[in-house]
């Protein structure tokens, strides 16, 4: 088990398939994602970056794939974050599992460096990004304050 | 000191007001906590509890502080489970954050000791009550009408 772990599970009123784009598809993201998008084909192996209109925020690979139901990512931050980026990769684990008339979504992001800050940015950023995409697939309006990307830290 | 600690931050498009009553109000809360509702007066030192649906005690405490729309926290001890009210007191603060038309809604459940099966349920049960909450909230109707579904 990683020595830093950040665990979210949410509900949302979806479906695996329309989960799994809003997850992926470079202009959705935008909306809900403080306006970042990811440059990825999306098959295993592929190289993953994570842009925001500044620059790149993020690097990896993809792990492992299986539409709609799991996505396995390496992830690195980049230079803009300096701390994070000499921690090296962590592991992101989005889970999409179909219960009734919702999609409980598992997302664990974790790296075996104990007190990682990669891991510490990552509890404060993705509770109020997954927040904005609930509240976008179920609405159709994100929060307000996913809508602008404004600097780091 | 062990301690366990579930924690969840959750983001609801509402006023603080407003989710002080979600929260307190037993009618309400029977929409989004699958049928069961807390019972207190809210007031500092008043007692807490959880009931079930079919009105089985599930949870039972008091209020430790209580400074609406801001703070609640709760010392909350399990009754319905022998194992997890073998773990003693756990304590539940709640704290609401304006954050432009929305509010940071967090959720900390701490007991003092390591492991905790406690933690373990109330870490599977407050991803789906919240959930409901803010869906609930924000479009009027939940997000999952059981708390343990099948596919």
């Amino acid at each position: 088990m990683a020595e830093s772990r950040f665990v979210y599970v949410t509900f949302i009123r979806t479906t695996p398939e329309k989960l799994w784009w809003a997850l992926t598809d470079p202009e959705f993201t935008r909306k809900y994602w403080v306006e970042s998008w990811q440059e990825c084909e999306w098959k295993l192996g592929a190289s993953w970056k994570l842009r925001v209109p500044i620059g790149d925020v993020a690097e990896g690979k993809v792990l492992e794939i299986d539409p709609p139901r799991r996505l396995v990512l390496s992830c690195r931050a980049s230079e803009v974050f300096p701390e994070a980026h000499l921690e090296g990769y962590t592991r992101i684990t989005y889970e999409l599992e179909q219960q009734k008339e919702s999609v409980k979504l598992t997302f664990i992001q974790e790296i075996d460096t104990p007190d990682s800050k990669a891991i510490g940015m990552a509890s404060q950023g993705w509770p109020l990004v997954l927040s904005s995409l609930k509240s976008l697939l179920e609405t159709g309006e994100p929060l307000a304050e996913t809508r602008r990307f404004e600097g780091h830290g | 000191m062990p301690e366990s600690r579930f924690v969840y931050v959750t983001y609801i498009r509402t006023t603080p007001e407003n989710l002080w009553k979600a929260l307190t109000d037993p009618e309400f809360m029977k929409q989004y906590w699958f049928g069961c509702h807390c019972e207190s007066e809210w007031t500092p030192g008043s007692p807490w509890k959880l009931v079930s649906p079919d009105n089985k005690l599930f949870d039972a405490g008091e209020i430790i502080e209580s400074n609406p729309p801001k703070r609640l926290v709760i010392r909350w001890t399990n009754q319905f489970k022998p194992e997890l009210k073998a773990e003693g007191e756990s304590r539940c603060t709640m704290e609401l954050e304006p954050i432009g038309p929305a509010v940071k809604l967090s959720i900390s459940h701490t007991i003092g000791r390591e492991p905790s099966k406690f933690i373990d349920a109330v870490s599977g049960g407050w991803p789906k009550i919240l959930s409901n909450l803010k869906s609930l909230l924000e479009t009027g109707s939940i997000a999952l009408l059981e708390a343990y579904p099948r596919s």
